[in-house]
Parts: structure tokens; sequence; C-alpha cells
């Protein structure tokens, strides 16, 4: 048998075993009652519960927001990240967490959001019309 | 119901689309003409029809970018690309940028490269012109149909950047057929893309996809007209190029992400990055499997194949980016325009072209029956293009988890922690790759003296080791095997091209492009070796624990550091003070003093002051940071602000706090019933009310026989001893009852005189104070890149040369051309 033969096998041989390889490195999207289970970090995709409080105050703790959030089976649960508030969360309209259950609260690692696109907003902004301004009483 | 709309210009957008029509029609019949041309190579009219196409195709799509160019210039905000990327604010060379922010734009860039390429083809290319056109002419009629925006049976083809606002969205403004003047302004471009490396690097990036196409199109005129050796000659100084071009708008790309981006780096593996890098990697193993067939006849097949699949695969990256399918995994890919039918239909044919040229040619392609040596730089080189070639397999494996999610319908994620994924791959391909980049320089074509070459290659590596080892221990990065090898590898790498370049200076430096290109790449994998793997966050913040039960354990001290206005903190070497902001609208600078102090006299050694600056957009996401980089020759110091108060943001949406008219500034007023004389606090100081002015006039009312004006005299004493004074008034003018306030805005107090009760000989005051102004404050993360002018030198070295291999293939072929 030729070497080149005999390389390439050798190749296909470790672009398969890679490939296998690969694929127990990756994961899978969990929820939240599945991460209580596992120990591991994963990727939790939810939406954000706007009804209650997101929570960060730099001045006290710079790298600490907290929030709540709801995964595909609609359980909720509270989030910390150790980091400071991404700007645009409120308008996210999914979220993808990584991170891993400590006790009844998530702790992010890292926070992935999809905005509404731009290019899909069936809005235009308007000169508003601005009415005469009304008389000053005070000088 | 029609509307006669006002104000539109609807010409422009009228020519554009008549342009884009013609550039897509022209392409087919220059696709076809010279399809024939190559079929009929003696009925030399097909040929000139071809040319003609070209022609009226180059024409069509200059017409189309100044068409485009002048509606963005124009602000001409009914055609809804103006609208959707650029705004009245921006400067033109980012009206440059946003030109290309949405893929109509870069579909445009591609044609128009191109164009230019196909240019020098039509030109120089010879007997090559009619094969080799028909290929990129195909490409061209594709690319074309993706800004089409026509309708054929029902289904749109391609997306046009001249269609208008008012077609594009389906919103009630459009009924008034004044709408354009309530059109105040575009969304603008995206804050991130303003960056002055966007202006250059998506060009260069497209100029380098563009040019991939013409090594494919050489390769398969190659097989098609069984000229199976001959296609090499003119395609290797083309597959340099485009080898060149594509690394270098690369690395642009890195540096852009590395200055405006803020995920702190230079290379993140996001999936947009990855799927440009791997057609790259593709060409760069192409190249030198020709390089090993013109020396020794082998690897014909692989040669061709890696060239054929680089085009396929520059298709591929530009599906995955702009179908959308990343949206999970990629943060910055574009959005989808719906065409992803068509993208596929793009990569299908390419694919089916390369395939089936390949099947049919199967039995002719030349191959050689002769065994490669051991001891012979071909096989080595041959082994290291495939190497690549598996490193190549790995990054598009993981990369496509979410196009195999799609056809499979499976919930694969990608790897948890894709950086740490990639780079413990890619760390041990690198390796690899660079030894067998050392140890062939060593090896001679055919057949080496194996004395010789031992002894040189052990030589050299000692004194690798030794480099490596100071290396290792000036960087630190002695604490990681991987680091270590990574360091050697690369280090023998330089090591070994240099003594190429030492042999080239004797007077073979025609041949030296190689080991000039070669060192570039080590040096770029050192430098990015050692700022990714020593790069230290520097403003690590280990107080403000909040001592919580249960949470103390799962605090690690955080990369962000609070500072407040004017208040120092020692941040590792340097005293850094937050000394205020300044606005140039519409971004926020915040002024970031950085300080080094000699420990023992206590003076101040280096000074400067860095300028990370924020976007307040809501329509692109909120605050948008931009970081500031102080440039050293070993270092870099990267800072970037990730949250600040918004007080500095309102000075620019114009309602300065002092302006507001109304009480909305103020807190809750407090009510008193006073008499003259007494003595109140209020929160910075106190005030006495001194006393009744009767004759107090109030501007412009005139004052009637029965109307009663009354001033309330108040004396304001801050904490300062300061005094100010106001007179609110109470006035009963026509038997109606008025009260005009009067402000103390030094102070921010408002005072009204609401009332008077005779009968208790009281008087009502009402007394507005203004919440104390917050502390400006702003949260910041510090970065410092060790080494990283490695990485940008090394990626100059580089390019420079790829210039000269460029330029050593183009003599060859004018030599090989007069010896035939």
């Amino acid at each position: 048998m030729k070497k080149s033969s005999i390389l390439l096998i050798v190749i296909i041989a470790v672009a398969i075993a890679m490939i296998m390889v690969i694929y127990t490195d990756s994961s899978t999207y969990s929820t939240f009652s599945e991460a209580k289970e596992k120990d591991t970090e994963l990727y939790v995709v939810g939406v954000l519960n706007k009804q209650k409080e997101l929570h960060y105050d730099p001045v006290q703790h710079a790298n600490r927001f907290t929030f709540y959030m709801y995964d595909n089976d609609s359980t909720e649960c509270q989030v910390i990240f150790n980091g400071s508030k991404p700007q645009d969360i409120e308008r996210s309209e999914q979220i993808v967490l990584t991170g891993k259950m400590e006790g009844d609260v998530f702790h992010a690692s890292k926070i992935l959001m999809k905005c509404p696109s731009k290019y899909n907003k069936d809005e235009v902004e308007i000169i508003e019309s601005q009415a005469a301004p009304k008389t000053a009483l005070a000088n | 119901m029609d509307i006669n709309y006002v104000g539109e210009q609807l010409l422009s957008g009228k020519i554009g689309q008549f342009f884009i029509i013609l550039s897509f029609g022209s392409a087919i019949l220059s696709f076809i003409s010279y399809y024939f041309a190559t079929k009929n190579p003696e009925i030399t009219s097909w040929k000139t029809l071809g040319r003609i196409g070209y022609w009226l195709n180059a024409l069509s799509i200059v017409v189309i970018g100044s068409t485009l160019f002048y509606i963005i210039y124009n602000h001409l905000f009914e055609y809804h690309y103006a609208y959707a990327h650029s705004s009245k604010a921006l400067p033109t060379h980012y009206i440059i940028s946003s030109f290309w922010e949405g893929q109509e734009g870069s579909f445009w860039l591609w044609m128009f490269w191109q164009m230019v390429l196909s240019c020098v083809i039509v030109f120089r290319a010879k007997t090559w012109e009619s094969p080799v056109m028909t290929i990129v002419m195909l490409c061209q009629a594709i690319l074309a149909s993706m800004i089409l925006g026509i309708e054929f049976f029902g289904t749109r083809i391609g997306s046009s950047p001249f269609i208008l606002l008012r077609d594009a969205m389906n919103i009630p403004i459009f009924s008034d057929p004044n709408y354009l003047s309530l059109i105040a302004d575009g969304r603008g471009l995206n804050p991130l893309l303003q960056n002055y490396w966007m202006v250059i690097h998506p060009p260069t990036l497209f100029l380098g996809f563009a040019s991939m196409i013409v090594p494919f199109a050489y390769a398969f005129a190659g097989l098609w007209q069984k000229r199976y050796k001959e296609w090499m000659t003119p395609g290797l100084p083309w597959a340099l190029f485009a080898v060149m071009i594509l690394g270098a708008g690369i690395i642009m790309g890195s540096f852009w992400a590395y200055e405006a981006l803020n995920f702190g780096g230079f290379w993140a593996w996001d999936p947009v990055e990855n799927v440009s890098i791997i057609p790259w990697f593709t060409l760069i193993a192409a190249v030198h499997v020709m390089v090993v067939f013109k020396n020794s006849g082998h690897g014909y097949f692989t040669a061709t194949f890696l060239t054929l699949i680089s085009f396929v695969l520059v298709i591929y990256a530009s599906y995955l980016t702009r179908s959308g399918i990343l949206g999970e995994t990629s943060v910055h890919s574009f959005t989808s325009l719906g065409m992803s039918g068509q993208l596929i239909f793009f990569n299908m044919v390419y694919l089916a072209l390369m395939v089936g040229i390949l099947i049919s040619r199967r039995k002719e392609i030349p191959s050689s029956e002769k065994e490669e040596d051991i001891y012979s730089r071909e096989f080595w080189m041959f082994i290291g293009a495939l190497v690549l070639t598996v490193a190549c397999v790995q990054i598009i494996a993981t990369t496509s988890i979410p196009v195999f999610n799609g056809i499979f319908g499976t919930k694969v994620a990608p790897p948890i922690n894709p950086i740490a994924h990639y780079n413990k791959w890619q760390g041990a391909f690198v390796i690899v790759i660079l030894l067998l980049t050392a140890v062939t320089q060593f090896l001679k074509y055919k057949r080496t003296d194996t004395k010789k070459f031992w002894a040189s290659t052990i030589a050299t590596l000692v004194v690798s080791i030794l480099v490596t080892a100071l290396v290792a221990y000036f960087t630190e990065i002695y604490s990681n095997v991987m680091y270590i090898l990574i360091a050697f590898a690369g280090i023998f790498c330089v090591i070994s091209n240099i003594r190429v370049l030492g042999d080239a200076l004797k007077g073979k430096w025609r041949l030296s492009g190689s080991a000039v290109s070669h060192i570039g790449f080590a040096l770029l994998m050192i430098g990015a070796l050692i700022a990714a793997a020593t790069n230290k966050v520097i403003s690590v913040n280990s107080n403000g624990y909040i001592a919580v039960a249960n949470f103390d354990k799962f605090e690690k001290p955080g990369d962000n550091l609070f500072l407040n206005e004017g208040e120092p903190v020692q941040m590792g070497d340097y005293r850094i003070t937050y000394i205020g902001d300044s606005v140039a609208a519409p971004n926020v600078y915040y002024n970031i003093k950085y300080e080094r102090i000699d420990e023992e006299s206590g003076k101040v050694k280096e000074s400067f002051i860095l300028q990370p600056f924020a976007q307040n957009n809501p329509d692109m996401g909120g605050l948008i940071g931009t970081p500031a980089t102080k440039h050293y020759v070993s270092h870099d110091i990267y800072t970037l602000i990730t949250a600040a108060n918004s007080d500095s943001f309102a000075s620019i949406s114009g309602q300065k706090a002092d302006d507001k008219t109304g009480f909305d500034a103020y807190d809750e007023p407090a009510t008193y019933e006073v008499s003259v004389g007494d003595t109140l606090r209020y929160r910075n100081g106190y005030y006495v009310i001194e006393g009744i002015n009767r004759d107090a006039t109030v501007n412009n009312l005139p004052k009637g026989p029965e109307d009663v004006f009354f001033g309330l005299k108040i004396k304001v004493v801050a904490a300062d001893q300061k005094e100010f004074v106001a007179e609110p008034i109470y006035a009963i003018k026509d038997g109606n009852v008025y009260d005009f306030n009067k402000d103390v805005n030094e102070q921010g107090l408002r005072f009204r005189f609401s009332n008077i009760y005779p009968d208790r000989d009281k008087l009502e005051v009402m007394v507005y104070q203004k919440p104390l102004p917050e502390k400006k404050w702003i949260v910041f993360k510090a970065i410092k890149f060790p080494y990283i002018n490695f990485f940008w030198s090394g990626t100059i070295i580089m390019t420079l040369g790829f210039c000269m291999a460029i330029y050593r293939r183009l003599k060859d072929a004018k030599i090989s051309k007069k010896i035939a």
C-alpha cells in the first residue's frame, strides 16, 4: 500500500474520532428543573419575567445583577449574574443563560440575549407635532 | 386608493432598479456567451458577445453603487435602505460604512470586486478567458439575483436596496401624502459599526471572498478544458492573492473586534469569524499542495479539490452568516432577509459544478504512481496541508451545529464554553502545523541528504528550546504545558525560516516570500497565544461583598470596578480616577485618569487619560460601550465602560434638567403656614420670610383697580453662607386667584406663595426642592494584553511575504511562457 493511502486512512480516522468527541463536548438546552439535577454548567433558554424587579445596584456591588426568568417549561427561577447588567435586557425576547444551579438560585456566567431585530421593527419614529408653548405664568 | 406623495425622489430608485435588472440580464448573457465561446472557440463572435455582457454588467454595477450612495448621502429616507442604515448626523466616512451595513450593500460590494477582478481576467487571461469568465459570470448572475427584489410566481427573488420605505413597512403614516416631512431621521448606523475599521474591513474581506472565485474558476477550467497541469501556473498567483487579501481582511476584523467590540479580545471563535477563516485555511492548504505538485508531480487531485472546495466554503460562509440560521449562537451575524432558499441554491450550484467536473474527469486526473520519499519536502508539505484540512473539519463541525439541528431536527447546543473548546483543538493543530512548517524548511524536494537534515534540524532545535525558555520565563506562560508547546513550535518555526531567509540574502531573495510569510504567521500565533493566555483583568473588584448567608461561597471577586467621580482607586500598578465626562453627541466620553506612582518618592511617574465612550441608542439596544486602549510596545491597557449613570445622556437628548419648566424635576413640595420673620430649614441651609411686598408687579400683567398683587420676600441662606432672594407672588385679578412661583436655581429651590389666611394672619408657602444630584459613577472593566503587538506585526509580515510570493509566481509564469 502506498504511503499516501495509509495517510489518508489515518486522517479520515482522526477526523471521525474528532467529530465524535466534538459531540460529547456539545451541550443541550435545558430547563431549570434539569439544571437542579445536574451539577454541570449548561444552557437554559427562557424569557425574562418583566413583572419582577431586575436588581442591579452598582454602588453596592458592581458585579451582581439579579433577575427572574421563566424557562421553556414556564418554571420561574431567580438568576444571579456575576457581572454588570446587560444594558438592553428589558427589551429581550429570549435569553440564553450559561451557568449552573446552586440551591434554588441559578448562577449565570454568561447571558446571551435575542433582541427584537431593528430590521423587522415596523415602526417609524415621527417628528412630534409641537403644540404652541403654553403661556408661562412665571418668568 | 392612489396617493400623490409629496417630496419623494423616485427617479434615483427607478434608475437603480433598472440597472439591477440590467446587471442580472447582462451577467446571464455574458455567462451564456462565454459558455458557447468555450465550446466553440472558432466562432469569435461568442467571445465578443461575452465581453459586451461583461462590460454592460460592469457599467450596471457602477451605476447601482453610485445611485445607492447618492440616496444614502442625500438622506433620501423614502428609500428603506437609507432609512434603516443611516442618519443625518453620520459623517461621510460612516456613510460609507452604512452602505454595506445591510446585506444588499454587501452583496453589491462582492459583485463590485468580482467585476474589478474580471477586468484583469478579460485583459490578461488570453486562452483562459472564456472558460474562467463562464464561471465568474455565473456567480455574478447569482449575486445579482440576490438584490433583484422582483416577484416571480409569488415568490420574491432577492431583496432590492431600492425598495421604498412605504413598500417595506405597513404602517398608517403612509396614508398621509406628506409623510416624508414627518420622518425626522433614519435609524442610523449601529454604533458598533461606527469605527474606522468598519470603513476598511468589509471591502477588504469582500475583496478576499471575491478573489476566491478566480482560483476556483481556473481549477474548474483546467479540468473542463483538459488542460490539467496548465491551470496552476496562472492559478497560483491568484490563489496567493486571495489568501493574502482574505487573511488581511480577517485580521482587520479582529482588530475591529479588539478596538470596538466589548467582548474583550481579538478573537472569540464566533461563528461569523469561524466561517471566514475556514476557506482561508483550505486555500492556504491548496496553495501548498499546488507548490508540491509543481515541484514533484504529486498531489494533483488534492490541490484541485482544495482549490475548488475553498470557494464552495465561501458560499457556505455567506449562507451561515446571511440566512439567520446562526441566530442562537452568534451575536453578530446579519439578520435574515428570508433568502435562505436562494443562498442554498447558490451553494448547491457551485457544489454540483465541483462534484460534477471531478467525477466526469476522474479517469483522466493526473496522478503519480511514484512513492514520495520520507525525506522529501513534498511529503511533509502534503501532510501539513492535510492537517490544516482536518483543523478545518473541526471548525466546520462545531460551527455547523445549528445547521445539523436544522436538517435533522435535533436540539444539540454548541459547547458550553466555545473558546475553550476551539482552543483545545486548534491549539493542538497549530503545534503540528508550526512544527511541520519549521522542519520542512530543512528538507529538499524529491530527496534530502539525511545527515545534513538532522544536523541542521537539531542545531535549530537546540537554539529554539533556549529561546523558548527565555520567552516563557519573561511572559510567564510556563505554568501551562500547552502554552509552552505552542510558544516553542512558533519560535522553532521563526528560527528555521530565518535560516532560509539567511540563504535568501545570499542571492536567492526571490524565493524568500514563503519564509517571510511563515515568520509572519508564527509571530502572529505567538502573539495571539501570549496575549490570549496571559491577558489579565486588572479591574478586579474584591470588595463590595454582600454578606448574605449561603451566597458568600459563590461570590468570586468580579471583573468590574465601581468608580465615583473624583475618588481615586488603586488598581494594580495604577491609581485611577474618574475625572468626569465629555460629550460629543451622540457619544459620551468617560475620562479615566491613569497614574503610575513611584512607591518611594510618591511622585507620579506616568499619567494618561483613557476615554472609553458609550452611545445610548434605544433603537439599537441601549447603551453600547466602546473601549479605549493605551498601547505600549510590550502590552496594551484596555478599558471598557460596562455601566454608568444616565445623567450624562440627559444632556444629549436635550432635556437638560434645569430647562424643565414643569414641576417634574422637583420632589413633592412641602407646604407651610408661616408668619413674617419665621425661619425654616431646607436640605442645604435655611430661609427667612422677610416680609410682604404690597406693591409687587408682574411683567406684562396690568394691575386693575380691584386687583391685588402680593410678593413674599424670602431670603435664602445656603450652608456656605451665600445669600439669595426670591419673591413669589400671590395675585387676585378680576376675582381670580393666581400665584407666580420663583426659583432659586443655584439651590434647586422653588417657592410658591400659594395662599393667604387673613383670619389666622398666616401665609401659605409651598417649597419645592430638587432631588440632590446623584454623584456620577461608572462601572468599568480593564484588561491588560501583553505582547499583543506580535499579533499585529505578524500579520503585516505575513502579508508582505504573500506579496513577495505573488511577485515570484508571476515571474515564474512569465519564464515558463517563454520556455513554452
